[in-house]
């Protein structure tokens, strides 16, 4: 294969639970304060979870002209928001690129399933003919990354990726590999999630929430009590750019990606394969041209899932044996599918740069067996090299690694 | 991280392919060489009407015999079951005759759909505004996230090189093929079954006739009535492996993935660029990724929707890129437009056409359009020696992609 390289992490921005911004997302890290609360939008009255990581108070008219935001849906304005925010923190204005030498790469797990319900009431109501013609060219899941390309003008390559919990995940490793093959200079790597009532209450249907029983309803990674995992949304868009070309101020460099799949999950949930997560976090590692000992701290999938944590904690033991680095949980701080994976990205990125890791909200115990060293205070660590799992339902899994260095 | 390396050749070595005009390869190119398209009366969502009434669907009953046992269908949606067909055909192939199986553990499932499950998941939104939520069962609308082609095929065929979905509107299959090439360049998977998958769905049928896009009679891209796309449906994918890994599997070459290009217009959410330049740069792209020079293009399996502004926007993006003399045609007029899967229908069908030196038609194509100017291989097949072919697919949103291919 040829030649290795790195990937800078230029920019973030974020339009999160509780925070917007990458400042404030540090912020919320440092205090370990968590951006899930009861969930106040729909009724959930008749359902077990009352909990979510919900975005309250954010105001897309501070990004996007009234203009255009009324052309865009919820998960558009955030998404484009989260880009405006991550050019402006690379500094992309002061150093502009050819358009056709950026391309967009934005996941997500659901997609725009309010716009779709929405057209689809509207059908129901004034008939199939007369549904609104915005909302149906709004119901299309890359309608995000299209608002983004006209926006800034990027005519690269524009791609929406779904896989799950990983979406985000594999959109960079899209845009990563486009930036070392040389199709792009550059690239915005985005991933955006809407919660609404009808993808709530499914969840929560199928028993995937964490809900009151023995135990209170909370977000608990790793946790021997957890019952079940808290959803999120939110956007968190990055400025990708060859660390050749860094500036010195990189939050962190992707080095390697690994891919695989547990063939022992079914179609819905996670299984029981944890060599398949093994192979995957391997590959990442040999991607990167890093051993082993040189991962110092893992940023874990873990959601509160029984399955999902389980399967993850048996495959860390696996890789890593008597010397498992700290691992932190950081679906607890604001839900899974929040941003599509794509702030537990962002919390990885603003770690690497102050050398700090956050503390695993909702982690007390391990369950007996699988113990792992969680990081349950938050404190200057040093890291040269971060493994960032995501493992989503149905098997697949996408594992990355950021580098502190290009 | 290791750069995808495009030196590497790319072998195709199974097709897969299900929609309007027959459940599997050979059913498929029988009916191009026959020019009999696939367009009929619109029979999937019963009763309800819209402003136009027909459509490209796959009537034949194709899911019956994909599993020992009924209850291992009961949750997959339409969507999955299709590329289910067309995937299972396609690894088959790649099977047969060699000494060696594709390699299941290190084989990567990348997937393109538009709505994935939607169709149930609007059956499950209309019972649940009539018996309410509680009442209403959740299972089928599980698979209505448009990860679960991906997930289904894998499961169903026991893969663990990983899955990739993506929904890029109608440039999703061509773009499945693309991440898989780059997946197997960069040595991340040792094969790939990459393609796309899509069914009929109301929010789909309903949306594109209000836009205006739907032409009430079948489509005629490039034609100068031409009033829209016709709708279809159907799934289609094809199995990638290194080349030198092909040979030493033993496996039949049924062609080469030159390359691959991908770009955005960055103009508009729903129209082109009139003047294609993003389709162009897309083109370009496959070119120069597959080593390529705009003179080698023997033919092009167009974009070819039958809408006013595709179809010359596509034109002026031949004319800037190849020029006026290779021969480009639209199989939309057989199958309809598949959204997600047409990349992957239309791959399939540029590598059959390779195989069997003989240019698909434009069916239904007396009379081209003054903005469309090109040899659109107009009615009937035509014989042709071609070593080189392009596969055009773009999407809302402005995103194209091209696929570059060659004979083997």
């Amino acid at each position: 294969m040829s030649k290795s390289s790195r990937v800078a992490i230029e920019g973030i921005g974020l339009v999160a639970p509780a925070a917007t911004g990458s400042d404030q997302l540090a912020q919320l890290l440092t205090e370990g304060r968590s951006g899930i609360e009861m969930v106040e939008r729909f009724d959930t009255s008749s359902l077990r979870g009352h909990k979510a990581g919900l975005v309250t108070g954010f105001q897309a008219k501070q990004f996007i002209a009234p203009g255009k935001m009324r052309r865009m849906n919820t998960l558009s304005r955030q998404a484009v928001a989260a880009t405006r925010m991550a050019r402006t923190d690379a500094g992309m204005e002061e150093n502009p690129y050819d358009a056709a030498e950026i391309g967009v790469a934005l996941g997500t797990t659901f997609g725009p399933v309010q716009t779709s319900v929405d057209y689809l009431r509207e059908y129901v109501e004034k008939g199939s003919s007369l549904a609104p013609p915005q909302l149906f060219a709004e119901s299309v899941a890359n309608a995000p990354g299209s608002h983004i390309a006209i926006e800034f003008d990027h005519r690269g390559f524009n791609l929406t990726f779904t896989q799950r919990e990983s979406s985000a995940l594999a959109a960079t490793m899209f845009a990563c590999s486009q930036i070392v093959k040389g199709t792009v200079k550059a690239a915005i790597s985005v991933g955006v999630e809407e919660i609404n009532d009808i993808t709530f209450s499914v969840l929560d249907k199928i028993g995937a929430l964490s809900s009151s029983g023995t135990t209170a309803e909370e977000s608990r990674p790793f946790d021997r009590d957890r019952n079940g995992m808290i959803v999120g949304e939110g956007a968190a868009a990055f400025v990708l750019d060859g660390a050749e070309r860094s500036r010195g101020s990189a939050y962190g460099f992707y080095s390697g990606f690994g891919i695989a799949r547990d063939r022992t999950a079914s179609i819905s949930n996670w299984g029981t394969g944890a060599d398949a997560v093994v192979r995957a976090m391997s590959d990442a590692l040999l991607d990167a041209e890093i051993a082993i000992d040189d991962v110092d701290a893992v940023w874990a999938s873990a959601n509160g899932s029984l399955a999902g944590d389980r399967l993850e904690a048996i495959a860390l033991r696996q890789l890593f044996r008597t010397a498992i680095p700290p691992v932190i949980a950081t679906k607890s701080y604001f839900g899974e599918y929040a941003g599509a994976g794509a702030l537990h990205l962002a919390t990885a990125a603003i770690a690497m740069r102050r050398q700090w890791v956050p503390a695993s909200l909702g982690f007390e115990r391990a369950e007996s067996g699988l113990e792992l060293p969680v990081n349950k205070v938050g404190r200057p660590h040093p890291m040269r090299n971060i493994l960032v799992n995501s493992l989503s339902a149905g098997g697949g899994i996408i594992c990355a690694v950021i580098s502190s260095q290009p | 991280m290791r750069k995808p390396d495009t030196n590497i050749r790319l072998a195709v070595t199974g097709i897969g392919i299900i929609c309007s005009i027959g459940s599997n390869a050979e059913e498929v190119w029988a009916a191009i060489e026959q020019s009999r398209g696939g367009i009929g009366p619109l029979t999937t969502f019963g009763d309800e009407k819209f402003t136009t009434d027909i459509a490209a669907e796959v009537h034949a009953d194709f899911a019956s015999d994909l599993f020992e046992h009924g209850s291992e269908m009961k949750r997959l949606s339409r969507t999955d079951l299709l590329a289910i067909k067309a995937a299972g055909e396609a690894v088959s192939q790649a099977d047969l005759g060699a000494t060696t199986p594709v390699p299941r553990e290190r084989t990567v499932v990348c997937t393109g759909t538009s709505t994935g499950g939607l169709l149930e998941g609007e059956s499950y939104f209309f019972e649940r505004l009539i018996r309410g939520a509680e009442k209403t069962s959740a299972s089928r609308v599980l698979q209505q996230p448009t990860s679960g082609p991906s997930d289904a095929v894998a499961k169903t065929l026991q893969l663990g090189g990983g899955v990739l979905s993506n929904a890029t509107a109608c440039a999703s299959g061509g773009a499945a093929i693309g991440m898989a090439a780059d997946l197997l360049r960069s040595g991340h998977v040792d094969s790939a079954l990459a393609g796309g998958s899509d069914a009929l769905c109301r929010l789909t049928y309903s949306g594109f006739n209000v836009l205006g896009a739907v032409d009430p009679a079948p489509c005629t891209p490039f034609g100068a009535d031409r009033k829209g796309i016709t709708l279809g449906e159907g799934a289609a994918y094809i199995v990638l492996e290194r080349w030198d890994d092909a040979v030493a599997r033993g496996a039949r070459i049924l062609a080469e993935l030159g390359g691959y290009g991908a770009s955005c217009d960055a103009h508009h959410p729903t129209a082109p660029v009139e003047d294609g330049r993003g389709a162009a740069a897309a083109m370009r792209g496959a070119l120069r990724d597959g080593g390529s020079m705009e003179s080698e293009v023997d033919y092009i399996n167009a974009h070819g929707t039958g809408t006013l502004l595709n179809d010359s926007a596509e034109t002026r993006a031949i004319l800037s890129t190849v020029g006026s003399e290779v021969p480009a045609s639209s199989t939309k007029s057989f199958f309809g437009h598949t959204l997600g899967a047409a990349g992957g229908l239309e791959a399939v069908i540029t590598v059959m056409a390779l195989q069997h030196q003989l240019a698909p038609p434009t069916l239904r194509l007396y009379s081209r359009a003054e903005d469309c100017t090109l040899d659109y291989v107009p009615l009937t097949p035509r014989p042709m020696a071609m070593k080189q072919a392009l596969s055009n697919t773009f999407g809302f949103g402005g995103s194209n992609v091209s696929l570059l291919f060659r004979a083997s």
